[in-house]
């Protein structure tokens, strides 16, 4: 029995494949609404603590030897204990906080995790066989299937509505519900509702936990099995929204499907599809499939605290000082190397576009590596495959980001908050998808000997000295357009709309539209310290484009300090030093990235340069400093 | 940790009470007190700290200082879910009704904090409306019907202490009057009652004493039957 000349025996085994997937989305993304819900935080720890629940079920057999069942029940135990740990040492404390904060601090909380088990179990996956009382499988003639694959779709299924079940037609359920609507009105009439979140954490993680084990027969137990899938799950949350328990589950099975579906009608698009679907529901339907914008907290205007105004100095002051860091950046590479002090500039322009957004523009872009990566790739072919001069090359790679953010601007800021964030990653996880297809890119190699060139023709960049002053010219350039922009109407309007957004638009300005030209400045800045990386390390790679280098241009920038002009400059250094120093130590760096995070969120959310701000500030009028006081210990 | 206060004749004795939202300062030493089985209303115009003060007493505002005695108990340093189950109820000024939540589910929701509640069927009989639409999610019902379910589901608590914030206001006439005839059914049977009020005409239907708050302070007491006398004065402090 055949279908458009797909044998049916594809056809079925790749939709039993997608049910599959679906299965793990439904599971994932119900554990994160009902966090969110409740908690209103994006538990980025999810995708850990999905791959927790596997390692669990693998270090229980393997030390313990008990089997799958056992760990069925084991591992979400031991996981979702976990979590309430998590929940009361971390999570208690931001509650207060913008929601933001949730989402940064769980990125962070990721970090540390998948970098310990990393640290302890390398990368390579580990194998997890079959439980013997489900091996085998049934030929039903069109298809050959799997006793394992229909008992994870069973068993899932069940988890699914029966969850389903507790919240919706249970008076355990109706206590959370009421919770996650008004959590102080329920607490007045005597509910203790900080045990309940707390046990709410514990259960949603404990789901991840236990479609963790479910995982491990299926796909190999590793470390980073986690990452795969979250920013899929993400995706899944876009689109069917986190308002409803039944839109997750039916939008996660859905997709699941939709991408089996793809891989046998069109595999290349396979592992794109979902971030196509989530770009046409944005355009479609922005509160998605089964949002109520209304009730959905998600959506709510969401801003990291930024430092506002500067230190009044003298105006001797500040001459002094200017000319102490000119005279520094001169002479710096004299004590460091240039290569290095490069390294940090080109960061440090990174970070400086993505403050435009976060800190001026109060938008949490979680993927800028897309335009990083972007000016990178453009940059290089460009110099490398059609021979022109480097400055050309870098002006390609600010026009193609330039557009790429056009694009991916207008899309993203259809929605606000947290699901802003998210679509950012997911839009920039398929631009790395892309990427790792394409042609042009040579994939894992990246485009390597960019030859440096001659600037307009005349300067040999292949002088690192000259180099060095060229791009410090470039930086300072960028630096001194980021200043004048923020000081400009336009900037000050940004920061309207940062502290209040309504306000704004009652009074009278077009907001979207502002929203999208600060969006396309801060994609074109990237994009151009992605096109002079490139030059400069002659190499555009797929680490450009990743995840992972979209959260830290956002540590380097939350270390610094958001919203002020020197703190992602400040910031990038740290990191990039940091880096340097502790490169031999691998996934170390991943874990003190993740701890770096951890510290600023909960105790350190000025920065550096923002703390530094708020100090000299005092200094300068102790009348108004100690009105402060009194302010704040009143 | 909880102290008992002498004098339990009173079930609420609130003395120099402060409250503050982040850095406003609300409540700037609210002291009263309302005995065992009165009805006490807290008159002042909009801004006056009425609300603030109820809400300071369920321990839902952002600080307070001072002391909260509630049936001898002093409860100034409790969580919200320790004051409610003192015994005390409270009805918010927004009514609170949870919109993913049934009719029913609303009406059963708030746990049973003390023996003698009022059984469902008998809050029912009280509110017959609320019988009828108890499968309705609890967003469709109208004002006056919320407004009844508010008051209704911590009849059902066993709470003997009501706090109700503004029960009338944005109500048609004729509901105003059913639910006067509620709070007087309820000071029949022992309930004691603080009120929140800005319709003083309403007010003295019911209650038996009356603080006017003014700035986050009392600034007057005045009982029942005294406030025809007062009335120009009162109308003036209250006007807008």
């Amino acid at each position: 029995m055949d279908f458009l000349d797909i044998s049916s025996q594809v056809l079925f085994g790749q939709l039993l494949v997608g049910l599959i997937n679906g299965a793990f989305y439904a599971m994932l993304s119900l554990g994160l609404a009902i966090i969110f819900g409740l908690l209103v935080v994006v538990n980025m720890t999810h995708g850990a603590q999905y791959m927790m629940g596997a390692f669990c079920a693998w270090l229980l057999l393997r030390y313990a030897g008990i089997g799958y069942w056992g760990a069925l029940v084991i591992a979400p135990i031991v996981v979702g204990l976990f979590g309430i740990v998590l929940e009361r040492l971390f999570f208690r404390h931001i509650y207060k906080l913008d929601h933001l904060y949730g989402l940064l601090l769980t990125f962070g909380l990721t970090l540390i995790i998948e970098g310990l088990f990393r640290n302890e179990f390398g990368t390579a996956g580990q194998p997890y066989d079959i439980p013997a009382a489900l091996q085998g499988g049934t030929n039903l003639g069109f298809m050959f299937l799997p006793n394992y694959r229909i008992w994870v779709i069973f068993a899932s299924v069940v988890v699914c509505f029966g969850t389903w079940l507790l919240i919706e037609r249970t008076k355990l359920g109706a206590y959370l519900r009421a919770a996650t609507e008004n959590a102080t009105l329920v607490r007045a009439f005597g509910v203790n509702v900080p045990r309940m979140i707390m046990l709410t954490y514990g259960f949603g993680v404990a789901l991840a936990g236990l479609a963790g084990v479910m995982a491990a027969p299926i796909y190999q137990v590793s470390p980073m099995m986690g990452n795969n899938i979250m920013i899929v799950v993400f995706a899944v949350v876009v689109i069917g929204g986190m308002g409803s328990i039944m839109g997750s589950i039916l939008t996660g099975f859905g997709l699941g499907l939709v991408e089996g579906l793809t891989k046998v009608f069109y595999p290349e698009a396979s592992t794109t599809v979902l971030f196509v679907i989530m770009i046409i529901v944005l355009m479609v339907r922005p509160s998605g499939l089964f949002g109520r914008m209304s009730t959905d907290r998600a959506a709510l205007n969401a801003s990291i605290a930024s430092v506002s105004g500067a230190v009044n100095w003298s105006k001797t002051t500040k001459m002094a000082l200017s000319t102490v860091a000119i005279g520094a950046v001169i002479i710096a590479p004299a004590v460091f190397y240039p290569v290095f002090l490069m390294k940090a500039m080109c960061f440090a322009l990174f970070a400086c576009s993505l403050n435009l957004l976060v800190g001026y523009a109060g938008l949490l872009s979680f993927g800028h590596a897309a335009y990083f990566g972007t000016g990178a790739y453009i940059a290089a072919h460009a110099v490398k495959e059609w021979g022109v001069t480097p400055e050309i090359g870098i002006l390609l790679g600010v026009l193609a980001t330039a557009l790429l953010g056009t694009v991916f601007g207008w899309l993203a800021i259809r929605r606000q908050g947290i699901y802003f964030a998210m679509v950012t990653l997911a839009l920039a996880q398929l631009i790395y998808f892309i990427a790792l297809q394409a042609p042009f890119t040579h994939g894992e190699d990246g485009i390597q000997s960019v030859p440096r060139g001659h600037l307009f023709g005349l300067i040999d960049l292949n002088d690192t000295m000259t180099l060095y002053f060229v791009v410090l010219a470039i930086f300072l350039g960028c630096l001194f357009l980021i200043w004048r922009t923020v000081n400009s109407p336009f900037g000050n309007i940004l920061k309207a709309i940062r502290e209040s957004e309504p306000r704004v638009v009652s009074l009278g300005y077009n907001v979207p539209r502002h929203k999208l030209l600060a969006f396309i400045l801060s994609a074109s800045l990237a994009g151009l310290a992605g096109s002079l990386k490139a030059i400069v390390f002659q190499l555009a790679a797929l680490p450009d484009l990743h995840w992972s280098m979209s959260g830290e241009v956002v540590l380097m920038l939350l270390l610094g300090g958001v919203g002020t002009l020197f703190g992602p400059i400040v910031g990038a250094v740290v990191i990039v030093a940091m880096q340097s120093y502790l490169a031999e130590f691998g996934s170390w760096v991943m874990i003190i990235q993740g701890g770096i995070f951890v510290l600023c969120i909960m105790t350190f959310r000025r920065g550096i340069v923002g703390e530094l701000i708020v100090r000299l500030r005092s200094q300068d009028k102790p009348a108004a400093a100690a009105a402060q006081q009194v302010l704040h210990t009143a | 940790m909880l102290d008992r206060v002498a004098n339990a004749d009173f079930c609420l004795r609130i003395r120099d009470l402060n409250a503050w939202y982040g850095e406003s300062h609300i409540l700037q030493g609210m002291s009263f007190d309302v005995a065992e089985g009165e009805v006490v209303t807290l008159l002042g115009r909009n801004g006056a700290g009425k609300t603030t003060t109820v809400r300071a007493i369920m321990g839902i505002v952002g600080r307070r200082t001072g002391s909260v005695s509630i049936n001898g108990t002093e409860t100034i340093t409790s969580m919200p879910e320790v004051v409610a189950r003192t015994g005390i109820g409270y009805c918010p000024e927004d009514r609170g009704i949870f919109a993913s939540l049934t009719v029913e589910e609303n009406m059963l929701l708030p746990p049973v904090v003390r023996p003698g509640g009022m059984a469902v069927e008998e809050i029912y009989r009280y509110f017959p409306n609320l019988k009828e639409r108890r499968k309705s999610a609890g967003n469709l019902l109208s004002g006056g019907e919320q407004q009844m379910l508010a008051i209704g589901r911590i009849l059902r608590t066993g709470a003997k202490i009501l706090l109700l914030d503004e029960p009338t206001e944005g109500l048609a006439p004729v509901i105003v009057q059913q639910i006067a005839a509620v709070l007087r059914m309820l000071k029949e049977r022992g309930f004691t009652i603080l009120l929140v009020e800005q319709n003083f005409h309403f007010a003295s239907t019911v209650a038996d004493r009356h603080y006017l708050v003014e700035h986050g302070r009392v600034v007057g007491s005045y009982r029942n039957d005294e406030i025809n006398q007062h009335q120009d004065e009162l109308k003036e402090r209250l006007g807008v």
